[in-house]
C-alpha cells in the first residue's frame, strides 16, 4: 500500500483527470479526430492506473500482466491508437504526461521527504512498465496491419478485367519486387487459364520501375501465357521503361507491344477479329 | 495403358487422361504417328488437360511427336496446358516445349481447320472430287 | 504448428516409381500449405531426378521430409543412389549439357525450381537434396 498515492486518488483524482484529459486534447487530439468514446476510455485507464499506484503491488519488480485491469484497459487504448494510425510517440507521450502531473500533485502533498522518494521511485518505475508494454502492443499491432494491408495490396495489384469475349485486360500497378512479382505471375497465368482467352492485354502504365527482375518475371510469364493458347499484347511501356530493357539486353521477341492501352485494344480486336465501328456506320463485312 | 486415339474426318484428336510411364509415352509416340501416316491425316490435336506433371523427358517426347506429325505433313496442335506447368516449364528451360498451342480441344479444332483450309493440298484434293 | 509429418521413404526401381514419387512429394507439399505453382514445381524436380536414378543408376531410393522450422514451412526431398556418379559435376550443371541425348534441362532446370539445391556425387554414391521453402 502506498499512502501517499491513496491520498491522490481520494483528493484529487477529479483535477488531475480533467487536468490530462484536457492537455491531451490541446496537444495530441489536434493532429487526429477525437472518436466517441476515447474520453471514457481515458477514464477507465487513468482510474486503473491511480489503484495499481495506490495498492503497489510486487513494487519491486513490477511486471505489467496482459490480463489485469491496468494491462487491458491500455492495450485496448493503444490498439486504437494504433488504428487511427497516430504516431507512437503520441500514444507514449500520453503516458508520460499522466506521470508528469502525478508527479506533480505528489510534491504538492506535503510529504516527508523519504515518503516523496519511495513514491517517486514507485511512479517511475510503473510508468516504464507501461511505456514499454504500450510501445510493445503498438508495434505489433502495426506490424499486424502491415501484413494486413500487403495482402489486399496483391489483390489490389492484379485485377483481372474481361474487356470482351475471350479478351483480358490485365493492368498492373505499383512496384512490383521480386517477391510479389512470383505471386502476380502465379495469379496472371490462373486467370488468364481460367477465362480461356485468345488475347491478353498486359498494361504496364501503372509500373513506375522496371527492373531486370520485373523484366524476367515478365518474359516467363508471357511465355507461359503463350504455351496455355492466349496471344499476349503489352501496353504501357514507358520510355525509360523501353531503355533500361533494351539495356539489360531483354527482348520481348514475337511479343506484340503498342505505345498506349488504346492502340492494344485495337490490336487484340483485331486479333478476334472484332472492331468498333461508330453506330450509324453502315454494316459492312 | 495404350492411350485411344479417335479420328474426326482427317483430323486426329488424342486426351491423355492419365499419368503416363515412360514406356506408356514411347507406346503413344509411336501408335500416333503410324496413325497419322495411315489416314495421311491434315492435323493432330493433342490434349494435355489431365497432365499435372511435364518434366523434361515428357516435354520432349511431346515435342518429337509434333515434330514426327509435322514431318508427316500434318498440323499440330497442343491444349490444355495447366497454368503451374506451363509457368514450372518455362522456369526450366525456354523452349521446352515448341509446339502452337490451345486451352481446349475446341479451340484446337479451330485452328486446325482454319489452317488447314490455307493449304493447297486440300484445294487439289478437292479438284480431284470433281 | 511443431507437429512434423512423418517423413517417407520410397525405392526407385522402375518407371512407376517416378510417378509413386512425385505423387507423394506434391501431397505432403499440398498438405504443408503450399499453393498449387509449388506442388507443380516439386513434383516436376522430384520426377526429373527419379528419372535420373532409373536412366543412369539403375535404382536408389527417395525420401519426401518435413522440415519445417517454426512458422517457416519446408519440404525436403533427397535422392540418392549407388551408380557410377556424375563425372562433372560443374558441366552437368550448364544449360544445354546432355549425355542422353534429352534437352540438357534435367539439373539445371530442376535447379531453378526450387529455393535449395544441393549436390554431393562420386562412383558409387550420388545424393541430391532438394527443398522448397514457404516464409509466413
Amino acid at each position: 500500500m502506498n499512502t501517499a498515492f491513496q491520498r491522490l486518488q481520494r483528493e484529487h483524482r477529479a483535477e488531475i483527470l480533467t487536468d490530462w484529459l484536457q492537455h491531451l486534447a490541446a496537444a495530441v487530439d489536434r493532429h487526429s479526430p477525437h472518436p466517441p468514446g476515447l474520453d471514457a476510455q481515458r477514464e477507465s485507464l487513468f482510474d486503473a492506473v491511480l489503484t495499481t499506484l495506490a495498492e503497489r503491488p510486487n513494487a519491486h519488480d513490477f511486471m505489467l500482466d496482459p490480463d489485469s485491469e491496468l494491462g487491458r484497459y491500455l492495450n485496448r487504448l493503444v490498439t486504437e491508437q494504433a488504428r487511427q494510425l497516430a504516431s507512437p510517440s503520441e500514444t507514449v507521450g500520453s503516458l508520460l504526461a499522466l506521470k508528469q502531473r502525478l508527479a506533480r500533485a505528489l510534491l504538492a502533498l506535503d510529504l516527508s521527504s523519504d515518503a516523496v522518494v519511495e513514491s517517486l521511485l514507485w511512479l517511475d518505475r510503473l510508468f516504464d512498465a507501461l511505456s514499454l508494454f504500450a510501445f510493445k502492443a503498438f508495434v505489433d499491432i502495426r506490424e499486424r496491419l502491415i501484413t494486413e494491408q500487403s495482402l489486399s495490396l496483391l489483390e489490389l495489384s492484379t485485377p483481372v478485367l474481361k474487356l470482351w469475349h475471350q479478351v483480358l485486360l490485365l493492368p498492373l500497378v505499383g512496384v512490383i519486387d521480386t517477391l510479389r512479382a512470383r505471386q502476380v505471375t502465379e495469379r496472371l497465368l490462373e486467370a488468364i487459364a481460367e477465362h480461356e482467352a485468345r488475347v491478353t492485354i498486359l498494361d504496364l502504365t501503372g509500373v513506375p520501375v522496371l527492373d531486370t527482375s520485373v523484366a524476367q518475371h515478365l518474359m516467363k510469364t508471357i511465355d507461359a501465357a503463350r504455351l496455355l493458347g492466349t496471344r499476349i499484347v503489352m501496353t504501357g511501356i514507358s520510355p525509360e521503361g523501353a531503355q533500361t530493357l533494351t539495356k539489360l539486353g531483354i527482348r520481348f521477341a514475337d511479343v506484340v507491344s503498342r505505345a498506349t492501352l488504346r492502340a492494344g485494344i485495337a490490336e487484340a480486336l483485331l486479333i478476334v477479329e472484332r472492331r468498333i465501328a461508330p453506330l450509324n456506320s453502315e454494316r459492312q463485312l | 495403358m495404350r492411350i485411344p486415339i479417335l479420328e474426326l474426318e482427317r483430323i486426329v484428336l488424342v486426351s491423355i487422361q492419365v499419368d503416363l510411364t515412360d514406356n506408356d509415352a514411347m507406346q503413344f509416340q509411336s501408335d500416333l504417328v503410324e496413325r497419322v501416316a495411315k489416314i495421311e491425316a491434315l492435323g493432330v490435336a493433342i490434349d494435355i488437360t489431365a497432365l499435372d506433371v511435364v518434366d523434361s523427358y515428357m516435354a520432349r517426347v511431346i515435342n518429337d511427336t509434333a515434330n514426327m506429325v509435322r514431318l508427316l505433313g500434318a498440323e499440330v496442335v497442343i491444349c490444355g496446358i495447366q497454368p503451374f506447368v506451363a509457368l514450372t516449364l518455362i522456369e526450366m528451360g525456354r523452349g521446352l516445349l515448341g509446339a502452337d498451342c490451345a486451352f481446349n480441344l475446341a479451340q484446337a479444332l479451330e485452328i486446325l481447320k482454319r489452317r488447314i483450309a490455307k493449304r493447297g493440298d486440300t484445294r487439289f484434293i478437292e479438284d480431284e472430287d470433281v | 504448428m511443431s507437429e512434423h509429418f512423418a517423413t517417407e521413404r520410397l525405392p526407385i526401381r522402375s518407371m512407376l516409381d517416378i510417378v509413386t514419387a512425385r505423387h507423394a512429394a506434391r501431397e505432403l507439399c499440398e498438405r504443408l500449405g503450399f499453393g498449387k505453382a509449388d506442388q507443380t514445381r516439386i513434383a516436376t524436380a522430384v520426377s526429373e531426378l527419379a528419372r535420373n536414378v532409373i536412366q543412369y543408376a539403375g535404382e536408389g531410393q527417395c525420401s519426401i521430409a518435413d522440415d519445417s522450422q517454426g512458422t517457416h514451412r519446408c519440404i525436403r526431398v533427397c535422392i540418392e543412389d549407388h551408380g557410377p556418379g556424375i563425372p562433372d559435376l560443374e558441366q552437368a550443371l550448364c544449360d544445354g549439357y546432355s549425355t542422353s541425348g534429352g534437352l540438357g534441362a534435367g539439373l539445371p532446370g530442376t535447379r531453378r525450381l526450387v529455393d535449395e539445391f544441393e549436390i554431393q556425387s562420386a562412383p558409387g554414391a550420388t545424393r541430391i537434396t532438394i527443398a522448397l521453402i514457404k516464409r509466413g
